[in-house]
């Protein structure tokens, strides 16, 4: 579904992914673990495109991204959900959800329909739809962003550090929502970056390592990062 | 203070904010988007004011119904804006968006200084008055002190139809809110599936329009010359700073704001008249450095 071939970005002097190298299959649950500042961000950026890679190539469902403006990756079925959120506080929560379809032109009935999907597996937007983007606390911040990257994540759908910050009963929550998709959606491939792999047990089928820009062998990771 | 220059000097800040209300919404609707400081606006204005005047006047001279003349301000400052707004955008600004603000700032000065060369190659440095549409609308009593309605009913109605019109806009529609989203996070904008580089097209655009719209309809009410555009800019700059970068509703406030307050040093110390609208910006940013009703940014790691 999704393949990285020896990625390597720069930001400035600075060498943040080396020769990054990774598989992930259709229905596939990939955990990229690593302590902050190893890459996993940069990495989950660059396949949106947001930031540019000095050199390698990054193909999803056979096609070559390169050939496809940020922009027009969602339209391919990937979503993204941030670490920070970046929820636009002008709109409401279920505006928020509901805008990557506004600007696809779903028609109204599908994009309906798949908003109650979403509603479905994450129920906890279902009460806060109303509320403005911006009067939500961090953590369901966190459950508004996943639902936004399921709305438009048909196929690939990436989360950077989901439970980074969220209290321990959000995050169950979160956990739960995230088995419940995986149970729904059997074909869908996701990429979960974390910094406790702990906290993916019984989630994650692969794990990845990425330490200082580079993807290392799992199992001579220390067992514990971060 | 004698009463009547109290009406006179209110009047004339009304109509004066409402046309530096049409300039700086505008040039804050293009920050907000774009994070580029666009001074070539102040070449929008002037232009949009020569080319109105000129269409005013062979409407005027072409034995035409002289309330053609009407439509004509809005024909010219719609395709001014438009073409101007297009090729400086493609032309220019496309190529730099990357690049930092600094240079960003020069390119649109450098465009202003081409533009100010452009007024003088097709209008010359004679000034233009093409006053009909002052004259057909008359002159309306406030308070017993005769006024012409053009400036003190047609332009605030005007701004004001602006102002709720581009809310609206911004709200309720699909581009609006594209614009708006791109205005608040143009990266996550860009991974729900928005055309960052459209929509920085359609904004300009729609600012140079704005800018054009207000250069057209001061253009009846004053003598078109060179040095028109550079005095708007200054002065919308100033209202867009004392409200706040990006803030559309704030730039309204603010232009009626120092509007009033350069009016009134008109009538109470002329002396200070062009000082009055930067004495007021600088007294709000020593206290709101982020402007008048901007929040402060968040910062992002």
């Amino acid at each position: 579904m999704l393949a990285l071939e020896r990625v390597n970005v720069r930001i400035g002097a600075m060498h943040v992914l080396r020769n990054v190298t990774l598989e992930v299959r259709p229905g596939a649950t990939a955990a990229l673990v690593g302590r902050n500042g190893a890459g996993k961000t940069t990495t989950l950026r660059t396949v949106m495109g947001l930031a540019a890679r000095s050199s390698g190539t990054i193909t999803f469902a056979g096609t070559d991204l390169d050939a496809v403006p940020p922009h027009r990756r969602p339209a391919l079925g990937i979503g993204y959900a941030p670490e920070d959120r970046r929820l636009f506080s002008a709109f409401s929560v279920e505006e928020n959800i509901l805008l990557p379809d506004r600007v696809a032109r779903t028609r109204n009935a599908d994009a309906a329909r798949k908003l109650e999907r979403v509603y479905e597996t994450v129920p906890e937007l279902k009460e806060l739809r109303r509320r403005p983007a911006g009067s939500v606390s961090g953590g369901q911040g966190k459950m508004v962003a996943l639902g936004r990257a399921l709305m438009i994540g048909t196929r690939l759908v990436l989360l950077d550090e989901p439970f980074q910050g969220l209290a321990p009963a959000l995050a169950r929550r979160y956990g739960d929502a995230l088995r419940r998709l995986r149970e729904r959606e059997r074909e869908l491939s996701l990429v979960i970056t974390e910094s406790n792999p702990a906290l993916l047990a019984g989630l994650a089928d692969t794990t990845f390592v990425i330490e200082r820009g580079e993807v290392v062998p799992a199992e001579t990771a220390p067992d514990h990062v971060g | 203070m004698d009463p009547i220059l109290l009406v006179l000097a209110t009047l004339d800040g009304i109509a004066y904010a409402a046309l530096v209300f049409l300039v700086a919404v505008g040039l804050t609707l293009i920050f907000g988007v774009m994070r580029i400081l666009n001074v070539a606006h102040g070449g929008f204005y002037a232009i949009g004011a020569y080319a109105a005047a000129s269409l005013v006047l062979s409407v005027s001279g072409a034995d035409l119904n002289p309330w053609l003349t009407f439509p004509a301000l809005l024909v010219a400052a719609g395709a001014v804006g438009a073409v101007l707004g297009l090729v400086i955008e493609r032309g220019l600004l496309r190529h730099i968006y990357a690049k930092e603000e600094v240079l960003q700032l020069l390119v649109t000065f450098a465009a202003f200084m081409i533009l100010e060369d452009v007024q003088r190659l097709v209008w010359g440095v004679q000034p233009y008055a093409a006053t009909d549409p002052v004259r057909l609308l008359g002159t309306v009593e406030v308070m017993g002190i005769p006024y012409n309605a053009y400036q003190i009913i047609l332009l605030p109605a005007i701004a004001l139809l602006v102002l709720v019109g581009l809310r609206w806009f911004l709200r309720h529609t699909l581009s609006g809110k594209v614009i708006t989203a791109v205005t608040e996070d143009r990266e996550t904008a860009i991974t729900v599936g928005i055309d960052a580089r459209r929509v920085f097209t359609i904004t300009f655009v729609i600012g140079a329009v704005l800018a054009s719209l207000g250069g057209a309809l001061a253009s009846p009410t004053t003598a078109i010359q060179l040095g028109l555009g550079a005095e708007m800019i200054v002065l919308s700059f100033a209202v867009v700073a004392t409200a706040g970068l990006g803030q559309v509703e704030g730039a309204a406030l603010a232009a009626l704001l120092i509007g009033l307050g350069r009016s009134f040093a008109v009538y109470l110390v002329p002396e200070l008249d062009v000082l009055i609208p930067y004495m007021i910006m600088v007294l709000v940013l020593l206290v709101r450095p982020q402007g008048l009703f901007a929040v402060a940014e968040k910062r992002r790691i």
